[in-house]
């Protein structure tokens, strides 16, 4: 057995199961509750956004693991996560 | 024979399907069909796949239907699958 | 773990690169929590008809050839809680349908009082006397749709957030196993006999492309069913009064908020009267639910929720009625948008709109699904197995993987076969009875685990295989001995729950012994692979012989 292990190699690797278990998640988040914006009254505007919430979750996951890279990785979900934190925080009451 | 009728239909949709397939026509009969007849065959399984969907939204609206159709095609797509199964072990022997 | 030769970095090669780390994925997303997917899908494939077995393991109930009067059942057990538990403030009942032959009911046991919860009570009844059924303790068919998605042992919490981790890891497993899957309609019909992981495969690929539509559709619909309690952020944000939030919980539920009583007593009107204003507007089976707050209170009311029947949607649909003059308020019957998906979402999970047919479907297909995870796991160490550098000492990952496959699969039928074992056997009168049925398949489980770990891989599955095949046939042979409705006398008698379950087991003894009887024939393919210097011919030979 290889007793070399390639601690960069782990450590992407990690970089990577973060950003999906973890990453993925706030990304659901956010945008279940950035659907608040959405021009429907609140109790459907909860509901959408916790029914589109596992789409974009299982989305996140799959990019993570698509893109070429760990760095590709994070810089996507960050780069979706900002909007969405942004509209989240303009509808909070 | 709400059911029946259309399970039937799924099954014999898929029989059509399967044995448009290059690989099926092999195990079955031993050589390929003509490119015709196996474009007959295609289409002729997926209308009776269709059929057998449209049966079912008249007699029970398009929301039952779909799930109802859902089943209908799982299974009979299963149980053609196992009798080429069963098919081809036979023929072996 | 990633491609041996290529970097991390290296650029993709006309897209193979994708299917390549979708294919990773998909294993692992697939193996890390895969038995505890398997068990969740067989208990669900089995909640499917767990009214029937619930049917089936009260043998003391009398088989329920017509429906009740709904309307009739419901006076007996109103009139019942008012003479049992004056005092409540709650109670709600599920009225009899074609799949229960007793009422399930829960309630209050004394005033709600501010800063205590309160006792809670809850029963099967007789519809025909409004008692409480003298019939053995047990949990029935819900203690396998109850561990489906919160297991047992466990907060109840914990459990189903563990049931959803498991949820998302399958849905990422569907998602990246369709990506990887290229040949997906060109391998449509396709099998191969006799190739070892190549077969396995191609069992794997048939049982989730063939039900492709129902995997996704249960998995994504059963992370629904629970998404209060995984995305509860827009909630949060979103309502600050409670009546905001009371307005929200109508859109998904007809629960009536108990207010404060008068402290005047009026007896119910007629609930008679009200179930069947209920039946006249949803069908004469179709009064699903009858929940009273405050009874025997000036401001008691009582809600009529529908049936099953006739919708998907599990959206509430009610009629509420003033309890002491039986003046109906209003009805409910639409809600918003959003709302009615997520009915719909809900109601497809869990099938209760279902004509006997479309069960039969979703237990059917739900069983290929079932199989699917089984045939997965199972492949994972056929394909393993060849890539070991010393197959006779393979590393301790892989030897505790093969281990728990066994206990897994076949050790969790033994375990549920063992369940209803002890629901003909467990005496009557032993305290706690249903929790000790429940015992009884956790202690049945862990040793098939045992018994897994001590026995060499082979041995254990075929074993195992057909002592689970053994019980399961033998369970009829129980339920004859034990109880006054053999077989035979269901049959003559028409009751077709207790003959359905009969051959249920039966059949799955059937396929049981099968799969024992294939896996003791089945020589391991790497014995070929060892030998590469020997005569080519004798290779070969082995090799086809290895189905």
């Amino acid at each position: 057995m290889n007793v070399m292990v390639d601690w960069g190699r782990v450590g992407r690797l990690l970089l990577r199961i973060l950003a999906a278990l973890c990453g993925g998640y706030v990304l659901a988040a956010l945008a279940s509750v950035a659907a608040l914006a959405l021009p429907i009254s609140k109790p459907q505007a909860v509901l959408t956004g916790m029914l589109a919430s596992f789409g974009v979750y299982a989305g996140a996951v799959i990019w993570v693991f698509a893109v070429r890279t760990a760095g590709r990785a994070w810089a996507g979900l960050l780069a979706a996560a900002a909007p969405l934190a942004l509209v989240a925080w303009m509808v909070r009451p | 024979m709400s059911h029946l009728l259309p399970f039937m239909l799924c099954l014999a949709g898929f029989a059509g399907l399967a044995f448009a397939m290059d690989r099926q026509q092999r195990n079955v009969i031993g050589r390929p069909l003509k490119a015709a007849a196996t474009y007959v065959l295609r289409v002729v399984g997926a209308c009776v796949l269709l059929c057998a969907l449209g049966l079912l939204v008249t007699w029970n609206g398009w929301g039952l239907a779909l799930v109802i159709f859902s089943g209908h095609t799982s299974l009979a797509a299963g149980l053609v699958y196992c009798g080429l199964l069963a098919y081809v072990k036979m023929d072996a022997r | 773990m990633m491609h041996s030769v290529a970097d991390e970095d290296e650029p993709r090669l006309t897209g193979r690169g994708i299917r390549q780390s979708m294919s990773q994925l998909h294993t692992w997303a697939g193996l890390l929590l895969g038995w505890i997917l398997y068990a969740m899908f067989l208990t669900g494939t089995v909640s499917y008809f767990k009214d029937e077995l619930s049917q089936w393991m009260r043998p003391e109930l009398a088989y329920q050839a017509q429906v009740p009067d709904q309307a009739a059942v419901a006076q007996r057990i109103a009139d019942e809680f008012s003479r049992s538990i004056p005092g409540s403030s709650q109670w709600s009942m599920k009225l009899p349908d074609a799949r229960n032959n007793s009422v399930y009911a829960f309630w209050r046991t004394g005033p709600r009082t501010p800063g205590s919860r309160g006792g809670f009570g809850e029963g099967y009844f007789d519809p025909a006397t409004g008692q409480k059924v003298t019939a053995r303790d047990t949990l029935g068919g819900d203690f396998f749709y109850r561990f489906h998605f919160q297991f047992h042992y466990m907060p109840v919490v914990w459990a189903r957030w563990l049931a959803g981790a498991a949820a998302m890891f399958m849905l990422v497993a569907i998602i990246s196993g369709v990506i990887t899957h290229k040949k997906i309609f060109i391998d449509f019909f396709t099998f191969r006999w006799g190739k070892g992981q190549r077969s396995w495969l191609d069992a794997h690929n048939a049982l989730s492309v063939f039900g492709l539509p129902f995997h996704f559709m249960i998995t994504y619909t059963g992370l629904v069913t629970l998404m209060a309690l995984y995305m509860p952020w827009g909630e949060r944000v979103a309502f600050q009064t409670a009546a905001e939030r009371q307005q929200y919980a109508a859109e998904l539920s007809a629960f009536i908020a108990p207010g404060r009583p008068a402290g005047v007593g009026a007896p119910l009107a007629s609930i008679e009267d009200m179930v069947r204003q209920a039946q006249d507007r949803w069908g004469r089976d179709n009064a699903g639910r009858v929940t009273a707050v405050n009874p025997g209170d000036a401001t008691a009311r009582v809600a009529v929720t529908r049936g099953d029947a006739g919708r998907i949607s599990m959206s509430p649909q009610s009629m509420e009625f003033e309890g002491p003059s039986g003046r109906l308020l209003r009805v409910r019957e639409s809600v918003g948008a959003a709302a009615e998906t997520r009915g719909v979402l809900y109601g497809l999970h869990l099938g209760r709109f279902s004509d006997i047919v479309t069960r039969w479907l979703y237990f059917l297909v739900s069983f290929m699904g079932t199989a699917m995870v089984g045939t997965g796991l199972v492949m994972w160490t056929v394909k393993r197995r060849q890539k070991l550098p010393n197959p006779d000492h393979p590393h301790v990952g892989f030897r505790a993987v093969e281990r728990l496959n066994v206990a897994g699969i076949a050790g969790l039928s033994i375990a549920m076969a063992a369940f209803l074992w002890a629901n003909r056997l467990l005496p009557q009168s032993l305290a706690g009875r249903a929790d000790w049925e429940i015992h009884v398949f956790f202690i049945a489980w862990a040793l098939t685990l045992a018994h897994a770990f001590v026995r060499r891989p082979k041995a254990a599955w075929v074993e195992q295989l057909w002592a689970a095949a053994a019980m399961l046939a033998l369970l009829p042979v129980l339920n004859a001995a034990t109880t006054s409705r053999p077989l035979w006398h269901s049959l003559t008698q028409g009751d077709w729950v207790f003959v359905a379950v009969d051959l249920m087991c039966g059949a799955l003894a059937v396929i049981h012994a099968t799969l024992a009887i294939r896996t003791a024939r089945r020589q391991p393919a790497r014995k070929a692979a060892r030998k590469p210097s020997s005569s080519p011919a004798a290779a070969t030979a082995s090799r086809q012989e290895g189905t």
